[in-house]
């Protein structure tokens, strides 16, 4: 199955990417935390108060450090933290309970490789292409 | 005054994507940059990295402190000072 190939080729390539280091896995996951809390908040954000949101936005969206913020908004760094501590929190919970952003991940996902699978069709006719899509769209569909 | 190289989030909703770019530390909210040394694209898988190392060299060669994001991605793309 050359495609579960590529797949374990993808996973190696994205966590290890310069050494096989531990420590290098845990760099770049700490590097894809900025882009996951982005994603959290593009989905709940609005739910958080503004004064979270506007301190929430600096550190995601700004990248500013909490000393920059607190000198900012004229609050201590502890209190940016724990604000920035309890809006990660507030948002892992609505993602635990309604999982939007996994649902938007794993059809983003499955849609992208229909897309791929209609390209290969496009330059080699065959039929099992169009069964494997057909079943793709049904998991698409059983999500929902 | 204080130059910093730190990421700025643009793309749409639900599809982050960020440049990296050197600002000064005391403008930080109004977009201001003084150059864009790189892109960070996290949808991809790999992430794709993108950073032009000659500026980014000159940039920490004169000071300019990166965010601890930035760092790892330096880190990531194989950038030492």
């Amino acid at each position: 199955m050359p495609e579960i190939k590529k797949d374990i080729e993808a996973v190696k390539k994205k966590h290890l990417t310069a050494s096989w280091d531990c420590y290098m896995i845990a760099e770049v996951m700490a590097m894809e935390r900025i882009a996951e809390q982005a994603l959290l908040y593009d989905f709940y954000g609005e739910l958080l108060t503004s004064h979270q949101k506007q301190i929430y936005e600096d550190i995601v969206l700004n990248d500013l450090s909490l000393s920059e913020i607190a000198e900012d908004q004229g609050i201590s760094r502890q209190g940016v933290h724990d604000l920035v501590k309890r809006c990660n929190k507030i948002l892992a919970d609505y993602e635990n309970k309604l999982h939007l952003v996994e649902k938007f991940l794993s059809t983003k996902e499955k849609v992208n490789r229909i897309n791929l699978l209609i390209k290969e069709y496009r330059t080699v006719e065959k039929e099992e292409l169009i069964a494997q899509i057909e079943q793709i769209s049904n998991e698409i569909l059983e999500e929902l | 005054m204080a130059v910093k190289i730190r990421l700025k989030r643009m793309g749409q909703k639900k599809a982050p994507f960020y440049r990296i770019v050197v600002s000064d530390s005391r403008s930080p909210r109004d977009g201001k940059f003084i150059e864009e040394i790189g892109t960070y694209d996290p949808t991809k898988n790999p992430s794709a990295i993108k950073v032009n190392e000659e500026l980014a060299k000159k940039w920490l060669s004169v000071g300019a402190q990166p965010t601890d994001v930035v760092g790892k991605i330096f880190k990531t793309a194989g950038i030492e000072k």
